[in-house]
């Protein structure tokens, strides 16, 4: 494997996340912004105002110290869904979720949460809001600035960044905080080719043996090169789990996508 | 540290309906507790009220109100004299922080979207930050109006202190309306749009532009039903008229503010784990 051996008897290949028979299905309203007045209008003609969705069904997976976790599965197959449910975010609909440390729960989009705030209001606030102190983040705050490289735009509003800057920001927030279990969502793919490069370094910097990382991307050359561990979900369902590359191998079969050097690339 | 890697920091396991338990949710809002501060206070600085011509804005807008409102009752009733005025402006300066909370606490929920999105937090957070910021617009308001009171000779005396637990009592009752709208706003997205008119309807079913002793006894009866009714007469009695509260009115006042607050607590806290898919 990838990672460096120093061993590290604290916590390594012990359970950081286990997560057994997790189904999650929830109901959401068909139109976008559920009203009174579309709920007024098709009164009477029986129309449905709710969808359920099994987001997942039966999923079992473990992850352990000291192993970096990729995630993959089409659009919808229940990613993200899954990467809320063990943040916390998301109660399972069935099953048991134990975590067995701190998570980030700042996933990809986590600050920015109110656009006319500047980036340093929004990153104290997420932070805030996932329970740190201020101190602490106070004291991680430069390293934060730093590894964005947004310079003086850190305390513009938020309204006034490109799609890159905002990602950028979320990333060293999230890389920065260092907790015990790190979830990545989709993370990686977002920036330009030096910001990818430097992400996919920091990434590697943090694997280590009292730490678990979990990725979701769509990068299967990423995935490959960092990961010791992939979980391929289809529509809810863990199909396969095991090592890197027959899994990605197999993925890329179903989708019938051969492993060109296009489909290898972060897309 | 390998004791403490073996039992989970965290269990999630699905819920039942009901309210989550009580105890590890109020641990975990209270150690959030600067981010209701810290939130309520950026959301200040962002419109500008840590300025000196904001803070003059936050003055002046319940000022210009009175001002109009006084006009109004000026002209329809024909006479009036201080005291109106005085009234006027210390029940609509009342007002305002109730509706200011549901006003903000509108959109509190749909608002924080990215936030619930992203982050596990106790969500009631954010309803309560509306509800603070609401309370920031209001304290200058009070001291214009201790101002306007001075200038116009009303004599300060002890019943005054009576403002205290009716100002608790109106933190209470704003506190339930921004939580509980806040909630209705997430099943009914378009609840912003008839606020206005549903809290002008308040304003005038209340006693702001009239004073309840010159409202019937017919009428008198069905103002119980308005919460804050009892609440805004009282405000009156005690700030302008230097009178002690009555105490049915604060019994009523206080009853209305709890039963809000505890149904709309109950109703937010039970459906708070949805609203992450809801959004």
């Amino acid at each position: 494997m990838n990672l460096p051996s120093v061993s590290n008897e604290k916590k390594t290949s012990e359970v950081a996340v286990s997560v057994r028979g997790l189904g999650l299905t929830y109901t959401t309203s068909i139109e976008r912004r559920p009203t009174i007045k579309a709920r007024a209008k098709s009164l009477g003609r029986g129309k449905k105002h709710t969808r359920v969705i099994q987001a997942l069904n039966n999923v079992n997976l473990d992850v352990d110290y000291g192993h970096v976790l990729g995630v993959i599965g089409s659009n919808g197959a229940g990613k993200s869904s899954m990467m809320r449910v063990i943040a916390g975010i998301i109660p399972p609909t069935q099953g048991r979720i134990e975590v067995f440390g701190s998570v980030s729960t700042l996933l990809a989009l986590g600050v920015g949460f109110n656009p006319s705030m500047s980036g340093r209001d929004n990153v104290l606030l997420g932070g805030l809001a996932a329970g740190m102190t201020r101190d602490q983040i106070e004291d991680r705050f430069d390293e934060i600035a730093d590894f964005s490289e947004l310079g003086d735009a850190i305390d513009a509003p938020m309204r006034t960044y490109s799609s890159g800057m905002y990602s950028r920001l979320a990333f060293s927030v999230a890389a920065t905080v260092r907790p015990d279990i790190l979830i990545v969502d989709e993370a990686l793919s977002t920036g330009d080719a030096k910001f990818k490069e430097k992400s996919l370094n920091r990434i590697k910097e943090l694997r280590s043996d009292d730490r678990a990382l979990i990725i979701v991307s769509h990068a299967m050359g990423t995935l490959r090169e960092i990961c010791n561990d992939i979980a391929w979900l289809n529509k809810g369902v863990l199909v396969q789990r095991g090592e890197p590359n027959a899994t990605i191998d197999a993925y890329q079969d179903f989708l019938q996508v051969k492993r060109s050097a296009a489909s290898d690339e972060d897309v | 540290m390998n004791s403490s890697i073996q039992t989970p920091t965290q269990v999630y396991v699905p819920f039942r309906a009901g309210l989550p338990p009580l105890i590890g949710y109020w641990k975990s809002l209270w150690s959030r507790r600067t981010f209701i501060a810290e939130y309520s206070r950026s959301e200040l600085r962002d419109k500008h009220f840590d300025s000196f011509f904001g803070q003059l804005w936050l003055i002046l807008n319940p000022l210009l109100l009175s001002g109009v409102y006084f006009l109004l009752v000026v002209i329809i009733r024909g006479n009036s004299d201080s005291q109106r005025y005085v009234h006027l402006t210390a029940t609509l300066f009342l007002f305002y922080l109730i509706s200011n909370s549901l006003t903000g606490g509108v959109k509190a929920v749909t608002g924080g979207q990215r936030l619930i999105l992203n982050t596990a937090f106790p969500r009631i957070m954010l309803p309560i930050s509306a509800m603070v910021i609401a309370l920031f617009k209001f304290f200058p308001t009070i001291v214009v109006f201790l101002i306007i009171r001075t200038l116009l000779g009303v004599p300060f005396v002890w019943q005054m202190l009576w403002a205290i637990p009716i100002l608790l009592i109106a933190m209470i009752l704003s506190l339930g309306l921004a939580i509980t709208i806040s909630c209705i706003n997430v099943y009914f997205r378009d609840i912003a749009s008839f606020l206005p008119y549903l809290t002008r309807t308040i304003l005038y079913l209340s006693p702001v532009l009239y004073e309840s002793s010159s409202l019937s006894n017919r009428v008198l009866r069905f103002e119980i039903l308005n919460p804050l009714f009892p609440l805004l007469d009282s405000w009156s009695r005690v700030l302008v008229h230097g009178q002690a509260p009555q105490t049915s009115s604060m019994l009523i006042a206080l009853a209305w503010a709890v039963v809000i607050f505890l149904i709309g607590s109950y109703i937010f806290l039970s459906r708070e784990r949805e609203f992450a898919v809801r959004l």
